[in-house]
């Protein structure tokens, strides 16, 4: 046996395990993302994942959300139901299926009375969607960003930049050992 | 949809490039075809006997570039010790994320990505892998074969998985080992990720892979095994290859079908539809090869076990007979099993009574051959606890204990209470961990002269290495198995306060199982770049005295 191969063999190891690893854990798809807006406000949004609706308990179980420009949305999605849910917001008036249009995807995880915060501020004005991708005919509904945009951002209604993990922030919350949802939230 | 214009480019062009790649081999590397510059077909007998018992194969990389049975186990080999660190850092990424109760390095998505990459490299690609090495590695000695025929197709099989592999790799599927439609089919991040496709076909190529090599296994051991060993007294490792590769006969082609359909879905959606009733249809299609395919992972390492264990109790296995009969019953009632994982899924109650019963029943042959291997310890007048024989112990030890805890599992009443729960990984990993790594480990150690051409391991490193590989499985099955049966959920990315526990104390197991790992690769590197200074021979494949 060659003398190298041995060490040729480790470091194909090491090389091939650390590089997959690392491929594993870039952003998923590849896919392009938006960039967040700068903000010197926040707002509470709100939301139940329920697949009857995010507001599933109300005459409008979908709302329209009117926000303003240069806001931080600090969505609070709390569990209701149960069931896989995502919190998935494109940019246009329609859901879409196209993972290029979407500005935020976040998962929520299914432990009932679970809370996940998901804070996103626009860049841009202009109207979007925000929707569950397993629940899209139930839970969809639309939300205005009004304002108008500095003078250095693009045309477009929103901007474009390479993907960076920290572009939106997630938090975890479970209910059981850190936070529940106020009782009163839960019942709604 | 998620079939994009760029989609296909991307595809034409990687597949371009893999086939400008292949052939660029095969004619440029065509020379080296074999070890005696001639395609091994027109050897003589003597020259393919000289071929197969003189000259041992060892590791290196010119392997990749010779077609006989040898090299192209220890193509396999190279390739699945790769792959085996590739999953087993995600499993450790993914046991060290768990250590608190949030979702902390890794996003529930990341963790999604791991988690399915390292279910199916696992399974796919180190298993399997190993199993394909071993068959050809040893069968060709084991059986004397007269002739080593076929090279190109063998060679061919090994690119296609190499090549599956990689696309396992490369989707970032986050559909889990089951591929469970329509979550397959969705192309979208919370979807079974973009790419997720890609998986089906890097799995398929596999199972191509895997079902010709085994109609080659049993040609070696039917047809060109030497007429010097008649059919009563061909070797337990023999008789393993051959149930295994009788149950992927029966079994693969299936899956592969259910993945066709699954790929034809994404275009035109009419066969697994919700609408028709048939996605539980794939799920049983799926299962029909995922049971045999766990049982795939482990006959060969019973085999092995049955061949390394006489070796160093110094006598004959206690009874040949029961041994092979425990071995062709294995293939027979794992084939009949697979209900037992869909117990939740409404098969009806006369099914699942029906598959629990089978299940039950595979404790028959599991136990002939466990109670084999304690009869013929018990005969034995000195054991020698060298690794390789530490290894095995350790790997029946885990058997014993995976396997019943399977028997639990297949209570239909109390499967209802730890399906889904970490109880099944613990039962899995148990048998994965001490079987099929653990005996493969084992048999590397026992091969070592022939594969690094006269080096010797060191020892006490070797037995560090068996000490953690023990110890860390203990830990990370052990405390999954309790948090299991107290509820643990399994496949998640962040759980319960109540369960930091069990999870902590497995992340620790892990760590160290991943010691121990990096310990055999660093003692493997090391030793092997000392000078040569013992004989080649090894006890499987030649007659000689262990120490
Ligand atoms: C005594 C024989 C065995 C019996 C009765 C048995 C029974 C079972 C049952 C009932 C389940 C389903 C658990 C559930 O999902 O609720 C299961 C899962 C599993 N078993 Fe076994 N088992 C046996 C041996 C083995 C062996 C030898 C292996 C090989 C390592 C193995 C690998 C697995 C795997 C990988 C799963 C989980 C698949 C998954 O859900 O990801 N089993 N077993
Ligand atoms: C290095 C040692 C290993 C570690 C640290 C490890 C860790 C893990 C972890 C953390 C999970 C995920 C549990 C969950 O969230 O449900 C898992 C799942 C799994 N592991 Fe391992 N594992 C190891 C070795 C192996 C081996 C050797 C095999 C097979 C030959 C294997 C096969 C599997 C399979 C099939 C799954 C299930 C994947 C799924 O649910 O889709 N693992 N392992
Ligand atoms: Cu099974």
């Amino acid at each position: 046996m060659n003398k190298a191969t041995p060490i040729v063999l480790l470091v194909l190891v090491l090389i091939a395990a650390g590089a997959s690893f690392g491929w594993f854990l870039i952003s998923p798809g590849g896919a392009v993302s938006y960039q967040q807006g700068t903000y010197n406000s926040s707002q509470v949004i709100v939301l139940y994942a329920n697949a009857q609706g995010w507001n599933y308990n109300s005459s409008n179980p979908n709302p329209t959300l009117n926000e303003k420009l240069h806001t931080l949305l600090e969505f609070k999605v709390i569990e209701q139901d149960g069931l896989p849910h995502t919190l998935t917001i494109a940019a246009g008036p329609n859901e879409t299926t196209d993972t290029s249009n979407w500005i935020v995807n976040v998962p929520i995880p299914t432990t009932v009375g679970s809370v996940t915060w998901v804070n996103w501020s626009f860049a841009n004005p202009g109207l979007y969607t925000y929707w569950c991708t397993v629940h899209p005919y139930t839970m969809v509904g639309k939300l205005y960003v009004n304002g108008t945009a500095n003078s250095t951002s693009n045309e477009s209604a929103v901007q474009f930049s390479v993907h960076d993990s920290s572009n939106f922030d997630v938090h975890y919350q479970n209910s059981v050992t850190y936070e529940t949802a106020d009782y009163n939230e839960q019942v709604r | 949809m998620g079939f994009s214009f760029e989609l296909m480019v991307f595809g034409s062009t990687i597949a371009a490039l893999i086939t400008m790649a292949f052939l660029l081999y095969y004619f440029t590397a065509d020379y080296k075809r074999n070890l005696l510059g001639e395609s091994a077909s027109s050897l003589t007998k003597e020259q393919s006997n000289l071929l197969l018992t003189k000259m041992r194969r060892e590791i290196s990389f010119s392997a990749f570039f010779m077609d006989d049975s040898k090299s192209i186990g220890v193509r396999y080999l190279i390739t699945s010790i790769v792959l085996f660190f590739i999953g087993g850092l995600a499993g450790i990424g993914m046991r060290i994320s768990l250590w608190f109760p949030n979702p902390s390095f890794l996003t529930p998505i990341q963790y999604n990505i791991l988690l399915t990459a390292h279910g199916n490299i696992m399974l796919y690609g180190f298993a399997i892998g190993m199993i394909l090495a071993f068959g050809y590695y040893l069968l060709p000695s084991a059986n004397k074969i007269e002739k080593d025929t076929l090279g190109v197709v063998k060679s061919i099989m090994f690119w296609l998985f190499l090549i599956g592999s990689l696309f396992i790799i490369f989707s970032k599927s986050t559909a889990t080992w089951y591929f469970y439609y329509p979550l397959v089919d969705q192309l979208t991040e919370a979807g079974g990720g973009t790419y997720s496709f890609a998986t089906l076909i890097g799995v398929t190529l596999i199972l191509l892979a895997v079902t010709v090599s085994s109609v080659i296994f049993l040609k070696m051991v039917f047809l060109d095994r030497s007429k010097s060993i008649p059919l009563s007294k061909i070797s337990m490792f023999s008789w393993s290859i051959v149930s295994t590769a009788v149950l992927v006969l029966t079994s693969a082609p299936v899956s592969m079908i259910a993945n066709g359909y699954l790929i034809y879905d994404l275009i035109n959606p009419i066969f697994f539809q919700a609408a028709n009733g048939q996605v539980l249809g794939y799920a049983i299609m799926f299962w029909f090869w995922g049971h045999p395919l766990v049982y795939i992972a482990i006959l060969p390492a019973f085999g092995l076990i049955y061949e390394m264990l006489p070796k160093y109790a110094g006598v004959p296995i206690y009874s040949y007979r029961a041994g092979v009969f425990s071995l062709l019953l294995l293939m027979i009632f794992s084939a009949v099993v697979w209900g037992h994982h869909l117990f939740n899924s409404g098969l009806g109650t006369i099914w699942d009574l029906l598959f629990s019963t089978t299940s039950f029943l595979v404790v028959i042959p599991s136990a002939m051959s466990v109670f084999n291997w304690i009869a013929t310890l018990w005969s034995a007048k000195s054991i020698k606890l060298t690794v390789p024989m530490l290894f095995v112990l350790n790997g029946i030890v885990d058997f014993v204990i995976g396997g019943i805890l399977g028997v639990y599992l297949a209570d239909v009443g109390l499967n209802a209470f730890i399906h889904g729960t970490y109880a099944v990984t613990s039962h899995f990993h148990w048998i994965f961990i001490g079987l099929t790594a653990g005996i493969g480990f084992g048999a590397i150690y026992i091969l070592f002269p022939t594969l690094t051409g006269g080096r010797t391991y060191n020892v006490p490193m070797a037995k560090v290495h068996f000490y953690l590989n023990s110890v860390g499985t203990i830990m990370m099955s052990g405390f999954w198995l309790v948090g299991g049966f107290a509820g643990m959920p399994r496949r998640v990315a962040g759980y319960f306060g109540i369960f930091q526990t069990y999870q902590d104390a497995a992340a620790v197991g892990g760590v160290i199982l991943g010691i121990g790992f990096l310990i055999f690769l660093i003692n493997f590197a090391y030793s092997a770049y000392l000078p040569a200074k013992v004989d080649v021979r090894n006890p499987i494949e030649d007659e000689v005295q262990v120490t």
